[in-house]
């Protein structure tokens, strides 16, 4: 059972604090869902976790081991994966190696093939020229492929038609199912309570809601409340 | 005939090295996403180890080999400012710092190895390889151009046959992207300035007997280097590597002809306007309509 374990987490950009005291747990087999308004700090919690931009206080470990210090690539290979937002594919490359680069021991394409079948006939196409949803798998799927113990998707729905957005939420949840944990930033509140178990709403960096995602999904005045404050 | 061949030919040296260092440029643009204004003056450092330690009466070929070590540490040694401190930087802001790291690598290269005063260079290749059209062609030239066509296809098998070089390619696409997945960006980084700065040592090392071998003229073949690496725009090795031969050719012969011959060294400028000026056609065209 792996899990990421976030304590008192604080992040500042350029010396101003975005994120405050946070803490939270992701749980192998599950969802956690974070929700917040535009500014409230989703995006930079994420980068704070995987090591894009430094934390300035608080811990973050997956399986009992401290993470916050160390540099994005060994961060990867302690077992967090972070799908950005804005599908950052290699677009020189084509949909395999895109793939092949994320490769480790031990992984293998049929795992990403297996999720995301369209990306086989895709697989020797210039990442570039795929649309907008198929980069999407793509970069989940070389996520998965780094054999990640947790998974963050930052906006999955952002830009992509709703049938496709479905499309990916049921392959996220496959994936929790199958036991990864999940930490899944989104603006669509709805469809990631759908299939989140645990939600963390953020307002201006600290969290205001952390409980079931089920609850939240039948309360949208609570929901509005939380985002809007009041 | 002879009166252009000969000359034409001579410039094949200057060629190949001019190739060279452009495809060395192309390589570290591509890879790492630098306009590297300090290639020559990398090589120039290390072939200024080899002609000190000959100096010394230290043997020709331990002295070739550290040399070209020394030029692959300066590498590492660049290679590591720029990926500490400007790796997240827009590549003007790139450039600008390797254009003013040129000048302090000048600056020091003229301090140790005792300013403009040409030094003596010892002559790795010597003598002619063949015969051409009753013209010598000599072994520098051979080996330039050999050595040019050899980086080329080398980094072209490197990066599309080999793991590294599919992680290099990941890395010069999106460098932060590359790093989330696991790959050793850093690592990758300083390896291609390593590399480039070895190869450009022994680039250097060949047509130094033929130039005036001090610090600032060596280092200022980066401009030739980045006229040829202009003509492949920065992306085609193979582009590159015939610009470089091909603006050697022309220096060549430009130095046969009394009324142009002083003006040669502004050949590389001249192609850097004429490339400028015709990729910039279509931003020039819109404008007019």
């Amino acid at each position: 059972m792996s899990e990421l374990v976030i304590s008192s987490l604080s992040i500042s950009r350029s010396e101003l604090p975005v994120v405050t005291e946070i803490n939270a747990r992701v749980e192998s087999g599950s969802i956690s869902v974070v929700l917040g308004a535009n500014g409230a700090g989703k995006t930079t919690l994420l980068e704070g976790l995987s090591g894009i931009i430094p934390v300035s206080g608080g811990t973050i470990a997956i399986d009992g081991s401290e993470i916050q210090k160390a540099r994005p690539g060994q961060r990867s290979r302690e077992g967090l994966a972070h799908v950005e937002q804005g599908r950052t594919i290699f677009s020189q490359l084509t949909t395999e190696e895109n793939m092949k680069v994320a490769l480790r021991d031990g992984s293998d394409l049929s795992e990403a093939y297996g999720l995301f079948p369209e990306l086989m006939q895709r697989r020797t196409i210039r990442a570039g020229l795929l649309s907008g949803g198929e980069q999407q798998m793509l970069v989940i799927a070389r996520a998965l492929l780094t054999r990640p113990k947790v998974l963050m998707i930052d906006e999955m729905s952002a830009g992509l038609a709703p049938v496709i957005v479905s499309r990916l939420m049921a392959a996220v949840r496959k994936l929790a199912d199958a036991g990864l944990a999940v930490l899944l930033v989104e603006q669509f509140a709805a469809l990631a309570l759908g299939i989140g178990n645990r939600a963390y709403v953020l307002r201006r960096g600290r969290v205001v809601y952390d409980g079931d995602c089920k609850t939240l999904l039948r309360s949208p005045d609570e929901l509005h409340r939380l985002y809007l404050g009041g | 005939m002879n009166s252009f061949l000969t000359p034409a030919i001579a410039g094949l040296t200057a060629g190949g090295t001019y190739a060279l260092l452009g495809v060395c440029a192309v390589f570290t643009y591509r890879l790492v996403a630098v306009v590297n204004f300090t290639g020559a003056a990398i090589g120039s450092a290390g072939t200024f180890a080899l002609i000190a330690l000959t100096e010394s009466g230290y043997p020709t070929f331990p002295s070739v080999i550290a040399g070209i070590l020394v030029g692959a540490a300066v590498g590492v040694l660049i290679g590591f400012i720029m990926t500490r401190w400007f790796a997240e930087a827009n590549p003007s802001t790139k450039a600008a710092v390797t254009a003013a790291l040129l000048v302090g690598l000048i600056a020091i290269g003229l301090r140790l190895t005792g300013g403009q005063h040409p030094r003596v260079m010892p002559d790795l290749f010597p003598g002619s390889a063949f015969r051409m059209a009753g013209v010598e062609v000599t072994i520098a030239s051979v080996l330039t151009i050999g050595l040019a066509v050899l980086f080329t296809v080398l980094s072209d098998l490197f990066l599309n046959r080999t793991r590294i070089g599919l992680h290099l390619r990941a890395l010069s696409d999106r460098p932060l992207a590359a790093e989330l997945i696991g790959v050793k960006v850093r690592l990758l980084s300083l390896l291609v300035w390593g590399a480039t700065g070895a190869f450009t040592t022994f680039a250097l090392m060949i047509i130094a007997p033929q130039r005036s071998p001090n610090f600032m003229t060596l280092s200022l073949l980066v401009v030739p280097a980045l006229a040829a690496a202009l003509v492949g725009l920065f992306r085609s090795f193979w582009l590159t590597l015939a610009g470089g031969i091909l603006l050697g050719v022309v220096e060549g012969l430009a130095s046969s002809v009394d009324s142009i011959s002083q003006y040669r060294s502004a050949i590389p400028f001249l192609v850097i306007l004429a490339v400028l000026l015709w990729s910039q056609r279509e931003a020039r065209w819109d404008d007019a309509r």
